[in-house]
């Protein structure tokens, strides 16, 4: 099975920070698998989801996503972006615009400049689009502005937004951060469901071990920028979790009881 | 901080006494020219409606002066909001743009006006000129401020999904800057108007040319139906202005 994403000795600072964010990551993510990562917070799991998103440079090391090689020195060549779809953490839609707008925003990358400018839907855009607002169960708020809904409706209009770009590789920033446990665990499946229908690789960072351990195939386990452990779910070491949120304070585990 | 607060108080107080001291400032001329103000006042009223003729002519000519010197300025402010915006452009290019600007909000107007009517010569082209080219100081300034203050994620969230540069301008940045830029926009044409009201005065067109004209020639009671309609226009300008505010409040 090729690689969606294949990390080699990856190392990066942000600018300014006495500490790196990572530190000599190696991982190497197969096509369709859904992957979560897990930690503590900054254990560098967003900085490794945006890296693979293209939106970091500088680092050291060999990136390469869905067979495309990154530099360090520049960002992905622009035709490859759609091809990588991102949940962000607190969303990122535009709030005065529809939630179809928003959507649609997701197929602007695919869209040929002129009609990305006018906003200009095709047909086949259309369809993409109803499709993933079905998918997630928002079809009937296509019309309503995105500051008049919940946090869990704006999250599925965050994951329309990300399938609406048909990518390859879904990447999700701590997806259901603010969600009570039942709305976690709908959205979790809606995200994981939508990458295996589209034969899709998932990998989504969260604090919620009992979660990852639900919609993951494969568990990732960070920790002050290193990798600490990368194994199969079904081979999860309790302890090792345990001890991944050691001394990271009473929040930064939610759920870790539930392993225990 | 105590001192530094008796300092700001004895600055603020040497320069108003600096000001009354060196001044000119003989009350008493102000006292003697009480009989003057009521003869003028007296000379004004009642006002002389036969101007309504002179009133619509300059109202009308001072609205379109203030129109198209509106839209000289947004169209001006547009490619200048960008190009003064630190969200879209390098430092290099938007911290030349933005001291050009700040030079031309320098520039007093009726300053601007009296080179343009010496340049173009009398009448509303010279005030259309002077409006627009005041006003896009502080109007690209405020777009390129509106647009640095919108939300940076769903920008990045575009970037992301392979958007371009002028897609995600559209997308992400208009939306969001749209109702500061309508209420800004708004805001400045209620100035412009004000303005415009005087720029007669030199020669560059509207109601302040019926002003300058009946007060130099002594016709006050034609001036003092002017004045009523300058402020009942002022008036009815701020009552709109309010209401569109609020609606994009």
């Amino acid at each position: 099975m090729s690689a969606a994403a294949r990390i080699d000795d990856l190392s990066f600072a942000h600018p300014g920070a006495a500490l790196p964010a990572l530190e000599r990551v190696s991982l190497s993510i197969p096509s369709g698998e859904s992957v979560a990562l897990l930690g503590p917070s900054g254990a560098g799991k967003t900085t490794l989801l945006a890296l693979l998103d293209g939106r970091l440079q500088g680092w050291r090391g060999r990136v390469s996503v869905l067979g495309t090689a990154f530099y360090p020195d520049r960002a992905p060549p622009r035709p490859c972006r759609p091809d990588t779809g991102f949940v962000f953490q607190e969303f990122a839609l535009v709030e005065r615009s529809t939630v179809l707008r928003n959507v649609l925003n997701g197929r602007l990358g695919r869209m040929p400049p002129l009609r990305a400018l006018s906003g200009q839907a095709s047909a086949h855009d259309m369809t993409v689009v109803r499709a993933a607002l079905a998918d997630c169960g928002i079809a009937d708020l296509a019309e309503r502005r995105v500051d008049s809904l919940s946090g869990g409706q704006r999250q599925r209009v965050a994951i329309a937004r990300c399938l609406a770009q048909e990518p390859r590789l879904i990447l999700a920033d701590e997806p259901v951060s603010n969600l009570d446990p039942a709305r976690a665990g709908e959205i979790l499946s809606l995200l994981t469901g939508a990458a295996r229908m589209r034969g899709a690789t998932a990998l989504f960072s969260s604090h919620q071990p009992d979660l990852a351990r639900r919609f993951a195939q494969r568990i990732i386990g960070m920790r002050n920028g290193r990798i600490v452990f990368d194994v199969p779910t079904s081979e999860l070491d309790e302890d090792a979790t345990a001890d991944l949120y050691r001394d990271a304070g009473p929040m930064s585990g939610i759920g870790l009881r539930a392993v225990r | 901080m105590r001192l530094g607060g008796f300092a700001a108080n004895a600055v603020i107080a040497g320069a108003i006494l600096w000001s009354l001291v060196t001044t000119d400032v003989e009350l008493s001329r102000l006292v003697s020219a009480g009989p003057r103000i009521a003869d003028f006042l007296g000379r004004m009223f009642p006002p002389d409606p036969t101007v309504m003729r002179e009133i619509v002519k300059g109202s009308a000519e001072t609205l379109r002066i203030a129109i198209l010197g509106s839209v000289g300025a947004v169209v001006l402010s547009v490619p200048l909001g960008i190009l003064a915006s630190e969200t879209m452009v390098a430092p290099a290019l938007f911290r030349p743009v933005r001291t050009l600007l700040a030079f031309v909000r320098a520039i007093p107007l009726i300053l601007v006006a009296m080179l343009m009517v010496g340049a173009v010569g009398l009448g509303p082209l010279p005030g259309i000129i002077a409006i627009a080219f005041h006003a896009t100081g502080m109007l690209a300034k405020f777009y390129a401020e509106a647009i640095d203050g919108v939300s940076r994620a769903p920008i990045a969230a575009l970037e992301s999904a392979g958007a371009g540069p002028l897609a995600r301008l559209r997308h992400a940045i208009w939306p969001q800057m749209a109702p500061v830029v309508a209420r800004d926009t708004i805001f400045r044409f209620e100035l412009n108007l004000r303005e415009s009201l005087i720029l007669g005065i030199v020669g560059a067109g509207g109601i302040g040319f019926y002003i300058q004209t009946y007060v130099r020639s002594f016709q006050y009671d034609k001036a003092a139906s002017v004045t009523i309609a300058v402020v009942v226009m002022v008036i009815a300008i701020e009552a709109v202005n309010v209401a569109l505010r609020r609606r994009f409040a």
